[in-house]
């Protein structure tokens, strides 16, 4: 009898602590999806950075391009810096975004390079890393040229 | 009275039992010799209670939303009762419970008080000061200011570098592709609840585990009997907290650190520096160049973590004495004169103060914003739109464009500007470069003469000559233009510049400017020497 009784006793243990589980695990689980951002589409499209006559001869060109962004429930525009350069006959589009650790990077007329403010990067105006941490030089953006306009186009 | 009072709380211990719980909590016995060294904890204890309540006191006001946040925060310095000081005791209250956590530290390896039985309390400890760092780095997103939106930058792509899923570490921390709104939210939500959480439960574990093992104190024990906590650690303990909590107030009374320009992610004049605590891993990583980042961020980190958290098996021997324990204490103090070394170096790699001038583009712009109808028809303390400061323009460039050109615009793009004539347009460039350089900080003073002369020369000069740097190429430069030439001289050549030189391409200004006016600009471009 004594036995039967400590039977269900064990039993009746297990139910409580694995419903508790079940409980606490779905608890986590509805908490965990919520917390975990929905992944976004990326759509690449062509925009226009600046003109062809835009462009000093000397020294890159910062490009500041406006999107559209959705950013939570705000509906913002989203500024990014784009280097804009001649490169042969054709042209070069830099993101000013250092691939360290994020900082934006800007053009040092007097060295003739391009420095982060965070953690001593330097690029040359390639965007080949020089000195500092950086471990990639600065990413390259596709850029084209619209014939009709003479308009600076990017992939963003 | 008194036989009341008394049947009552003998009613109330009959139901609660709480004279047994006072006793239990006061009425501790303390090794002999236990001293000023064993008041740390409570002053942990002091400093993190003041920032709970602080916290509490600040999010009556604050509202964490990229419109609102930096606006808020603003608020609460400007036009809270004793709101300065109450965001400043916050501040500077942070920075006290990360020293008091460290000196608790140091103080518990020194004694080696982390010692068999004590290894999990040891454990909880070190989370603690993790959650301590976790608060400090969570905070100072907050105000959404420059400081608060570089450094979340940094300390999220930091968290790219995790060994498997760094990627879905930094989208858990920034809620998204992106740090915005989400990002602030979601840091607000851990600031104020999940951090606080695990704090609460880390101080009770820490207590309790305490209190089972009793404190270690002195590393020799003494003889003699032992001592009650209350009255007698609790009076060192008090002392403590009053000088401390002096030391906060005397740091707050200035109130934090001013805020900076609102968060704008296109800024590439802004030098970003973290704060103070986190200022050795700043330098570090500095050290580890390309793939190498990872041995500054996160396994140097990693090791210190790991060499702290085994030191109670590290350090097994019999004694508390630190003669006999150098070969745990002197790694521990080597790590220690290294992470200030670190900090050290990283403070005095201060952000270079931006110290370029304002130029005289900058300067008409910023006196235009002043005078000029188009600025100050809405843009005055009585206005439809509030008065234009320093530090306090937020609006991305764009907009400003179009708004600057056409100010009922409120859509960019979304119709024509009015085509305004040569002298608008000049006018406009000043405006835009005035409300750019305005974010940092406001223009230097200068009195009306100059500044007359100011906004005449970035009206008709700068459409063809270059002056400080900004201008048209078609024209000679005339940064320096005094030393070449005499006002007089100048004044006749913009009266009529083939009278000077019969060649002369520049047109004549006779019959767009006054004479007093044009005096003013030779006057002025005389003195550029």
């Amino acid at each position: 009898m004594a036995s039967h009784d400590s039977d269900r006793r064990n039993t009746l243990a297990k139910l409580v602590i694995g419903g508790m589980s079940l409980i606490g695990a779905g608890l986590a689980g509805l908490i965990g999806a919520v917390a975990t951002p929905r992944a976004e589409g990326k759509t690449v499209r062509w925009k226009r950075a600046a003109s062809i006559f835009d462009l000093p001869p000397n020294v890159p060109y910062a490009a500041v391009l406006a999107d559209r962004h959705a950013d939570g429930w705000y509906e913002t525009r989203k500024e990014t810096v784009i280097y804009l350069d001649r490169e042969g006959d054709g042209y070069r589009a830099l993101s000013a975004t250092c691939s360290h650790l994020g900082c934006r990077v800007s053009w040092d007329d007097s060295t003739k390079h391009f420095h982060c403010p965070c953690h001593g990067g330097v690029y040359d105006r390639d965007g080949k890393v020089i000195a500092g941490p950086p471990p990639a030089p600065l990413t390259r953006v596709a850029v084209r040229v619209n014939k009709d306009t003479s308009d600076l186009e990017v992939e963003l | 009275v008194k036989r009341v009072a008394g049947a009552f709380a003998d009613w109330l211990d009959n139901r609660t039992g709480f004279r047994w719980l006072r006793h239990h909590a006061l009425d501790e016995p303390l090794p002999a010799g236990t001293g000023w060294w064993f008041t740390l904890g409570s002053i942990l204890l002091f400093g993190l209670s003041v920032q709970v309540l602080t916290g509490i006191a600040l999010a009556l006001y604050y509202a964490p939303t990229p419109d609102h946040a930096w606006d808020s925060v603003r608020f609460i310095t400007t036009s809270v009762r004793g709101g300065a000081f109450l965001r400043g005791l916050h501040h500077w209250g942070a920075s006290v419970v990360v020293v008091a956590a460290v000196i608790h530290l140091i103080r518990v390896v020194a004694f080696g008080s982390y010692q068999k039985p004590r290894e999990v309390n040891w454990i909880v400890d070190l989370l603690l000061l993790l959650v301590i760092l976790g608060f400090g780095l969570t905070g100072y997103l907050l105000p959404w200011d420059q400081r608060a939106y570089w450094a979340t930058v940094v300390a999220i792509n930091i968290s790219k570098l995790t060994p498997g899923g760094g990627e879905f570490v930094a989208t858990l921390l920034r809620g998204g592709a992106d740090i915005g709104a989400l990002t602030l939210t979601r840091w607000y939500a851990l600031h104020v609840l999940v951090l606080p959480a695990v704090l609460v439960t880390l101080v009770v574990a820490h207590l309790y585990l305490m209190r089972r093992h009793g404190i270690s104190g002195p590393v020799t024990p003494k003889a003699g009997p032992s001592q009650l906590f209350f009255p007698h650690q609790a009076a060192r303990d008090l002392t403590m907290a009053v000088v401390v909590g002096v030391l906060m107030a005397v740091l707050a009374w200035k109130g934090a650190p001013a805020l900076e320009p609102p968060a704008d992610p296109t800024a590439s004049d802004y030098v970003p520096r973290p704060e103070w605590y986190f200022l050795g891993l700043f330098q570090l990583l500095k050290y580890f160049p390309g793939r190498w980042e990872i041995v500054g961020a996160m396994v140097i980190p990693g090791v210190v973590m790991a060499f702290l958290a085994l030191l109670p098996w590290l350090d097994r021997g019999r004694t508390r004495e630190a003669r006999r324990r150098l070969a745990v204490l002197m790694p521990f103090t080597g790590g220690l004169v290294l992470i200030v070394t670190l900090t050290v170096l990283g403070a005095r790699d201060s952000a270079p103060a931006n110290v370029a001038r304002w130029n005289v583009r900058e300067l008409a712009g910023a006196s235009l914003i002043q005078t000029s109808e188009r600025c100050v028809r809405c843009h005055r303390p009585d206005g439809l739109a509030r008065p234009i400061e320093a530090g306090r323009i937020a609006q991305p460039a764009a907009w400003l464009a179009a708004h600057v050109d056409d100010p009922e615009v409120i859509a960019a793009g979304i119709r024509p500007a009015p085509v305004g004539t040569g002298t608008a347009q000049a006018e406009s460039k000043a405006i835009l470069a005035a409300l750019s350089r305005l974010r940092s900080g406001p223009p230097p003073v200068v009195d009306a003469d100059t500044t007359k002369a100011h906004v005449l020369v970035a009206r008709f000069c700068l459409n063809c000559h270059i002056i400080d740097g900004v201008g048209g190429k078609d024209g000679p430069e005339l940064s320096h233009v005094g030393v070449r030439l005499s006002a007089a001289l100048m004044e006749q050549r913009i009266l009529d510049p083939t009278s000077v030189k019969p060649d002369a391409e520049m047109p004549s200004f006779a019959d767009k400017i006054t004479a007093e006016d044009i005096r003013a600009i030779a006057g002025w471009l005389a003195q550029r020497k």
